[in-house]
């Protein structure tokens, strides 16, 4: 199989500047991008750095971007990836510190957003004589987040990092989930109270892109969502940066409940406030005049509504 | 074609051109829609899911109880947080039972996980059919430049797709059907930024102008969307994100029954076209041209 990979280069130990070097390979129908990677190191180009170590999916060194996707080299197949012009482009992932050509520091991946969530066990009580007991049962959500090898393709893959470097992210959050899930953790909700500040797990769009592109099946952004349940469900709707998040979520279910479907201009107004609603006035009033806010305003109840009432009841019933 | 219809709460409310536009062209292409009016809000991704799966699951068993197989929904967060409830209360009978138990047996409701929820654009293209779409095209859209833009629910989580990959591509293939021309860019199939509009203002206008931007720079003349969520932001918060980006934009943004409308011959303002934050009137024009 005839592929031109085209290979990022920069060293920061000489500097100068970052590009691109194209190399003609000739590889079996079945090799892998890394594959291709040690042929140049080996045959062609020895100054070429890349990290690598298990070569076979079960280890998470290798993440790269992959004609512009992020993907593990050892298990992406040239086939798979190969463009119209048989082209591989093969570049660090975005959003880190290149050391060199496809060597980065994962410290400004991973790490330093990990060690942001306190990723440790703070037990609930003085430590037992004997091993604490969990039931299995209890530990399968944690063991399913500790599948994670720190890849690092969540956060890769996610929509929000690219506009705003200092979200947390899904590996983090992912890592934070695995706390708040063991039983034998006592700082549940100092952590979901931490969580919900801005940068945490309401900034998440929540677009499934870390489940996509996560090689261990743990479903990251799932993971988000039962931290956000986790937190709703403690009464810990938002930190205490970003109230406007908890009177969204309240305002959205107090409609809901109330008449059984979302009531938007509540919604607005009680999120909001007044104030922020006078700032908006200029697309309220070009809303208005082109027969987007119905005047007068009305939000009826619908019918059955005291059914879907009733369900909030039986889950509150569940907490009390 | 028959099935039940669950028009979502925005479609009536923050995008009220929706609703009229899709039961004006779910009438023109011959499908019957049974609304279902006494069902709740799916929770759109906001409310937590032991408040939104029993609501889901009373939904999905009324459309049983007509004796439907299909939900068609006309928004793209409706289809994947109704789907994404519906595939776990199909597979896990015992969480169905337990729905069934503690929620709906005393309204005399069971569901018992026979019901697709489908959006229109996957009606279109897996039952209805793109071949008899073109039949029905009265006014091709020929040179009409279009970008699609999904809405992450109506693509991921992968189990949505239900192993059709393809379900990726029916918004391109509907465009072409209409006569109408794809303008593909890259964003396509990301976040618009409306689940963060109120957490992180900043981002959600950042994703705007940059999905807006990228497809007016490819040349798009529209963009056409699933989802009314997608619109909310895209068409009306696009003067906002012009305004931190500090560029014009001015791309118009389309419900997909609105582009669908026009290649049916309907008029823009049949489709109340009017009715956006961001002009169409030079889609209207070109339409006007057409006929």
């Amino acid at each position: 199989m005839q592929a031109t990979f085209k290979v990022y280069r920069f060293d920061r130990e000489t500097g100068g500047k970052p590009g691109f070097q194209s190399y003609a390979l000739d590889l079996p129908e079945d090799a892998t991008v890394l594959d291709g990677l040690f042929k140049i190191r080996e045959e062609m180009d020895g100054s070429l750095g890349f990290r690598a170590s298990c070569n076979r999916g079960l280890c998470g060194e290798c993440t790269l971007r992959i004609n512009r996707g992020g993907r593990l080299a050892c298990i992406t197949r040239i086939a798979s990836v190969l463009t119209k012009d048989r082209e591989v482009s093969v570049e660090p992932v975005r959003n880190v510190l290149v050391l060199k050509d496809l060597v980065y520091d994962v410290e400004t991946l991973l790490w330093k957003k990990i060690k942001s969530v306190r990723p440790w066990l703070d037990p609930a009580r003085p430590e037992p004589e004997r091993e604490y007991v969990v039931p299995d049962e209890k530990l399968r959500p944690v063991r399913n987040a500790m599948k994670c090898y720190y890849c690092g393709l969540c956060d890769e893959g996610c929509s929000v990092i690219p506009f705003d470097k200092t979200f947390v992210g899904p590996a983090a959050l992912t890592k934070a989930y695995r706390f708040v899930s063991d039983p034998r953790d006592g700082a549940r909700a100092a952590r979901l109270r931490a969580l919900g500040e801005p940068r945490g797990i309401w900034d998440c769009v929540h677009c499934f892109e870390a489940d996509e592109h996560c090689p261990r099946g743990i479903e990251p952004t799932q993971r988000i969502v039962d931290l956000r349940d986790a937190a709703v469900a403690a009464g810990i709707k938002s930190g205490t940066k970003n109230p406007q998040v908890a009177r969204h979520y309240d305002s959205f279910a107090a409609s809901v409940r109330k008449s059984g479907w979302l009531d938007e201009g509540r919604l607005a107004l009680e999120t909001w406030g007044v104030r922020r609603i006078f700032d908006l006035l200029p697309i309220a009033w070009r809303a208005f005049r082109r027969g987007k806010l119905p005047v007068p305003y009305r939000h009826p109840k619908r019918k059955g509504a005291e059914r879907i009432a009733r369900i909030f009841e039986k889950v509150q019933g569940k907490h009390s | 074609m028959r099935c039940a219809f669950y028009p979502g709460c925005v479609s009536r409310g923050g995008c009220p051109e929706l609703y009229p536009s899709a039961i004006k062209v779910a009438a023109r292409l011959g499908l019957e829609l049974e609304e279902l009016t006494d069902v709740g809000c799916n929770g759109a991704g906001v409310l937590s899911r032991e408040v939104s799966d029993p609501i889901n699951a009373r939904t999905l068993a009324k459309a049983e109880r007509l004796g439907l197989s299909t939900v068609m929904t006309i928004c793209s967060t409706c289809t994947g947080v109704m789907g994404q409830a519906n595939i776990k209360l199909r597979e896990d009978p015992v969480y169905r039972a337990s729905m069934n138990h503690e929620f709906l047996a005393d309204e005399g409701l069971e569901y018992q996980g026979t019901i697709s929820v489908k959006h229109l654009l996957w009606i279109l293209n897996e039952d209805y059919g793109l071949d008899r779409l073109r039949t029905a095209v009265k006014r091709p859209l020929r040179g009409l430049k279009v970008s699609p833009f999904y809405g992450c629910y109506i693509r991921r989580p992968d189990a949505i797709v239900e192993g059709k990959p393809q379900r990726k591509q029916y918004l391109e293939r509907v465009i072409e059907a209409l006569g109408a021309e794809v303008v593909d860019f890259g964003g396509k199939g990301k976040c618009c930024g409306f689940p963060i509009l109120t957490a992180n203002e900043t981002n959600s206008m950042a994703m705007v102008a940059a999905h807006t931007g990228e497809a007016k720079g490819k040349g798009a003349d529209c963009m056409v969307t699933p989802c009314p969520l997608c619109h909310l932001n895209l068409d009306g918060s696009q003067p906002r994100a012009e305004a931190q980006k500090g560029e014009k934009i001015d791309l118009p943004i389309l419900h997909l029954p609105q582009l669908i409308g026009l290649g049916l011959g309907f008029s823009p303002e049949e489709l109340h076209m009017r009715r956006h934050i961001v002009s169409t009137r030079a889609v209207a024009e070109t339409v006007r041209l057409l006929t």
